[in-house]
């Protein structure tokens, strides 16, 4: 292998959950990466980014589902096409869309197919899921709602208690209360403190309420791995006006230019400017030295982060 | 168990310094009783919708500080404190709340002797409404 030119090193394949380098997957119309990226072990972490931005491609990458160029290492095995067929029972998977050929099949009975190939497989762990989400076990799973068929795909997946759990968009058709106890589980998973979960999705509760870290995707690049609670912290959108009350365009367009840390402003208001920042103590001192005041500081959401980190990403390509 | 810890997401302070300044209060002020089983740090962190990370370096600080104890394979408990680390904190607290109040006034361009009538207002006020209260109803 050539490992100088690649340059993953044996620590790095060692000590993160998933470690790659250079890794891309080259589909006809689609392209992952290159991707370099290191997710840390015992740790949750969410990769959200709108449709299309690789986030199931990625998953199908670290399963060796999909073909790719470049390095890359799972649960520190490197993956390669001779390398141990074992590392797959380490893993749980739910995929984004249900596979069609187990229409036919009814919980128990793919329960009964993974039962065979996971050795770490336990009848007691699925029976107590299937409970928890309330599941259907004796209806086709081509029968079976939505939400029905996802429950009952969670907890064959968990029931060997994998090192890493792998949910494409895990709660897509949960009613609510099914939501809570898939939470639930998953925070139970955690709980033991020595397994991954790493998990494509929507929406923004789940992120807030499981991750500790959020990997933001676009276009099948990755625009950064961030630990959750410090970028929460680290963004913010001020508002600011003049000392004399007034703030127009020209004053957003300057800001956005010198002070330190904006990322976006615009003129949101009669006399108020407001100023998206990542960098919030060095753009307030900014603004009060150039004579402006700071009528008000909040945090921002996911998915105003998301957009400011896209827009720099763009502008960067 | 739930834990009443509120973070104010709009508030400058870390994350993590809030959850630890009201945890600590919570302990130290007897609300949290000497062997209560906290929640354990995943229960914890969906609850306050924050990464695992921030209340494990919470757990970590007020361990260091003696206020809780972690048993293996059991959890992380409340431990015993003494009554002056309490009459310290009881003191602290009040300082921490007329800074607060302090800043507000700063921000509105409040002057000294404003807010210092206020603060009497607010004394008799308080007082007196207190006094009402132990003397019941007429």
């Amino acid at each position: 292998m050539n490992r100088e030119m690649q340059g993953l090193t044996d620590a790095e394949a060692d000590s993160a959950v998933v470690a790659l380098k250079g890794a891309t997957v080259r589909n006809d119309g689609f392209a992952l990466g290159p991707l370099d990226l290191s997710v840390p072990a015992g740790m949750v972490t969410a990769i959200v980014g709108p449709n299309g931005s690789g986030k199931s491609t990625l998953m199908r990458l670290l399963l060796r589902l999909a073909p790719f160029e470049g390095e890359a290492a799972v649960l520190g095995q490197r993956l390669a096409p001779d390398s141990d067929e074992r590392l797959r029972e380490r893993i749980g998977f739910v995929s984004e869309l249900p596979h069609a050929y187990e229409n036919h099949l009814t919980a128990d009975e793919k329960a009964r197919f993974a039962s065979l190939w996971y050795l770490r497989w336990s009848w007691e762990r699925y029976e107590r899921l299937m409970r928890g989400f309330d599941a259907d076990r004796t209806k086709k799973l081509g029968k079976l709602s939505k939400g029905m068929r996802r429950k009952a795909e969670l907890a064959v997946a968990m029931a060997h208690d994998p090192e890493l759990l792998l949910l494409d968009e895990p709660s897509s058709g949960l009613d609510p209360s099914a939501w809570k106890s898939l939470l639930d589980e998953l925070t139970r998973y955690m709980d033991r403190g020595d397994r991954t979960l790493i998990f494509a999705t929507h929406i923004t509760e789940e992120v807030r309420r499981l991750a500790d870290y959020v990997l933001f995707m676009h276009r099948g690049r990755c625009l950064g791995l961030y630990e959750k609670d410090r970028l929460f912290e680290a963004w913010r959108v001020l508002a600011v006006q003049r000392v004399d009350g007034t703030a127009g365009k020209e004053d957003a367009a300057r800001l956005l230019r010198q002070a330190p840390g904006v990322q976006g402003a615009q003129e949101s208001g009669p006399g108020i400017c407001r100023i998206e920042t990542d960098a919030p103590e060095e753009t307030e001192a900014y603004c009060l030295s150039a004579g402006y005041r700071i009528l008000s500081s909040q945090r921002m959401e996911l998915e105003e982060i998301m957009a400011c980190l896209v827009r720099k990403g763009d502008a960067g390509r | 168990m739930w834990i009443p810890v509120h973070i104010d997401e709009n508030r400058p302070e870390p994350l993590y310094h809030q959850v630890e300044v009201q945890l600590r209060g919570l302990i130290l002020s007897g609300r949290l009783a000497e062997g209560t089983l906290l929640p354990s740090i995943r229960e914890f962190a969906a609850d306050l919708r924050c990464s695992a990370i921030t209340v494990r370096r919470v757990y970590q600080d007020l361990e260091n500080e003696g206020l809780l104890r972690t048993r293996q394979g059991t959890g992380t408990f409340v431990a015993g404190i003494d009554q002056s680390a309490r009459d310290e904190f009881r003191l602290e607290r009040v300082v921490e709340a007329f800074e607060r109040a302090v800043e507000t006034g700063l921000q509105l361009q409040c002057s000294r002797e404003e807010m210092e009538r206020i603060w009497r207002e607010a004394y008799e006020r308080k007082r007196a409404e207190a006094d009402g209260e132990k003397g019941g109803p007429q």
